[in-house]
């Protein structure tokens, strides 16, 4: 198993990696669903409009 | 097989035609009628509190016959790709229950067909002419409905082997697709009457029956009914399960209704999950078709009744998330999650009271003053929809989460990339349960109306983000997983109890919201084009209403014990 034969800093790397990953998908998807609603944002999500 | 089964479905097919050609007689081309107070037939009793019990008790039937074929097709198919003769005969105990369904659902469609051609003959008239040769249609598709419900019930046995399997499993898909044709076509009356589309303002008939169907309410309601009847399915057939749990002493019958039950609570859930989201969908299409209507529903006298929603909808989710948390303990592997359970009750607790609480309260002039205004100088933010969406999206990604952990319960994952696949998916719920968070706060209280309407979609989307990544990554990491014993059969008997909620809960929930959406059209029988000038053409009193729903309920209940006496001869025989 991974969890046994990896040392702590492949763990962490996993959980950031997944953690970046994750807030990536939401933000794109946050201004996806907006725009699509003729609602755009802006880069730090406050509304364009 | 006796002559009565083939005579039952002939007899609404024949009732209606009848009636439609009545109706037909009464009408004339052109404009909608306009009844006055005196046309309008008077039986001594409320007209509109006789079609309310007759309508209500043939949609509930109705709701449970359309949804139980479904699952009892889906539960077929995987005894095929399984070779698991289990499912194959909880298969035919789902459908052998829900036998008796079909019967009690014609006998209330006749009788309701009759009580509106007899009390409301102006409308029923005018409609009659508006959707013209679909009644024919659906004739057609009920006498289709019955004949591959009792091809399919009783050539159980003959089609078991073989190439033959898939022949009965092809009178199932037939049997469920006139199931949803029937529902879809009966849909498109109701959505007619509360937007109606294909006639002028008058109500002459200018476009084609597709037209007149579909309407901006016909999609969604479609997609909401379909949805809800598969959840009310699950619901009722689990309360059967339990009840056969509760009641039999063997231990092979204890761990077959367990496992029974199980399964019915897993349709009841899942199906629930997404059902809120079809519930906006309806509501949003209710706002764009009209704002008076919209506003009439959640806005003014029927806002309140989305409190009682909320307590129903709480008493589901704790009960199904309870029955998930008492069947854990059938695998020893439970034991790795059981940490989480109480944060989960913790998030289903705070999400129902901040759902349940409300943002206009009516009180009289020495309340207010203590109070210092209408609304609560705390809890006043927790009374409007940004609030409440963060509530039900947090709660229903909680009782995913309860789910997901009791599916993992009796499974230790093999593959190498555990590690990753777990982080994966700790990070997809955290990061999915602050969005919704952030979202519902700060485009919800700080920013303008359209971006809080339309904030709302990415806390829909995040919640099935969740879901469906969840599916996604348990299929891939348990794929071979090794198997821990189930104990079924060993559950507590208050497990049952919480089976027997959710149809109870279920069933007045589906009366409620009936209620909201046909107070909706006001004193109209059809929104803006023909009005409502019967002795009830206003929107009954919540206590009056509250107590007619309960009325229905308890009847609908006895109507169903009928059916599990009769499913439970039947399965003895």
């Amino acid at each position: 198993m991974l969890t046994k034969k990896t040392g702590i800093a492949t763990l962490v790397m996993i959980w950031v990696g997944a953690l970046a990953v994750s807030l990536l998908g939401f933000y794109l998807l946050n201004h996806g669903i907006m725009s699509m609603q003729g609602l755009p944002l802006n880069l730090d999500l406050t509304p364009a409009q | 097989m006796s002559i009565s089964l083939w005579v039952k479905p002939l007899v609404l097919p024949l009732l209606l035609l009848l009636l439609g050609m009545t109706g037909l007689a009464w009408g004339v081309d052109g404009a909608a009628p306009q009844p006055l107070r005196g046309d309008y037939p008077d039986i001594g009793i409320s007209s509109r509190a006789v079609v309310w019990v007759l309508a209500q008790l043939h949609l509930f039937f109705g709701a449970l016959i359309l949804a139980v074929p479904l699952f009892v097709l889906v539960i077929e198919f995987l005894g095929i790709i399984t070779g698991d003769q289990r499912y194959d005969d909880m298969a035919r105990e789902f459908l052998k229950i829900s036998l008796v369904g079909f019967t009690l659902t014609a006998i209330f469609g006749i009788i309701l067909t009759i009580a509106l051609f007899g009390l409301y003959p102006q409308l029923m008239s005018y409609l009659a002419r508006v959707f013209d040769g679909q009644w024919l249609v659906y004739l057609g598709v009920f006498l289709l409905e019955n004949i591959f419900l009792y091809a399919y019930y009783y050539s159980w046995d003959r089609l078991r082997e073989g190439r033959q399997k898939w022949g009965h499993l092809g009178l199932g898909v037939m049997l469920n697709l006139s199931g949803v044709a029937i529902m879809v076509l009966a849909n498109a009356w109701v959505t007619f009457m509360m937007a109606p589309s294909g006639i002028t303002t008058d109500g002459t008939v200018v476009g084609d029956i597709w037209d007149v169907m579909h309407g901006p309410l016909w999609h969604p309601m479609n997609l909401h009914r379909f949805i809800a009847n598969i959840a009310y399915g699950g619901a009722v057939v689990g309360a059967y399960a339990a009840f056969k749990f509760l009641s039999s002493r063997d231990l092979a019958a204890r761990a077959h209704y367990d496992w029974m039950g199980y399964t019915s609570n897993f349709i009841a859930i899942l199906a629930f999950l997404p059902l809120p989201f079809a519930g906006y969908w309806l509501m949003a299409e209710i706002y764009a078709y009209s704002q008076q209507m919209g506003i009439t529903a959640m806005g003014g006298i029927l806002a309140w009744l989305f409190i009682i929603q909320a307590v129903l909808i709480g008493t589901i989710l704790l009960a199904g998330n309870f029955y998930l948390w008492s069947g854990m303990s059938r695998s020893e592997g439970a034991v790795r999650y059981q940490w989480l359970i109480k944060y989960i009750a913790l998030v289903l607790v705070a999400g129902f009271l901040v759902w349940v609480t409300p943002h206009t309260l009516i009180l009289t002039a020495a309340e207010r003053a203590a109070l210092g205004g209408s609304h609560h100088p705390v809890l006043g933010p927790l009374g409007i929809m940004p609030a409440k969406n963060i509530a039900v999206n947090l709660m229903l990604i909680a009782t995913f989460l309860s789910f997901q952990l009791y599916r993992r319960a009796d499974k230790v994952v093999a593959v190498p990339w555990a590690a990753a696949g777990n982080a994966l998916m700790t990070a997809i719920y955290l990061v999915a349960i602050a969005n919704i968070i952030f979202v519902g706060v700060y485009y919800g209280y700080f920013t303008n109306t359209v971006y809080k309407v339309g904030s709302s979609v990415i806390q829909v989307v995040s919640t099935l983000v969740v879901i469906v990544s969840g599916i996604i990554i348990d299929s891939l990491m348990f794929k071979n997983a090794k198997k821990l014993p189930s104990h079924w059969g060993q559950v507590s008997n208050r497990s049952q109890y919480a089976l027997f909620a959710l149809p109870v809960a279920y069933t007045w929930l589906m009366g409620l919201m009936g209620y909201v959406r046909s107070s909706v059209k006001t004193h109209w029988h059809i929104y803006g084009v023909m009005k409502d000038n019967s002795p009830d053409n206003y929107i009954p009193t919540i206590g009056y209403a509250g107590n007619m729903i309960t009325l229905v309920t308890v009847l609908f209940l006895l109507g169903l014990l009928f059916m599990f006496w009769i499913a439970d001869r039947r399965v003895k025989a």
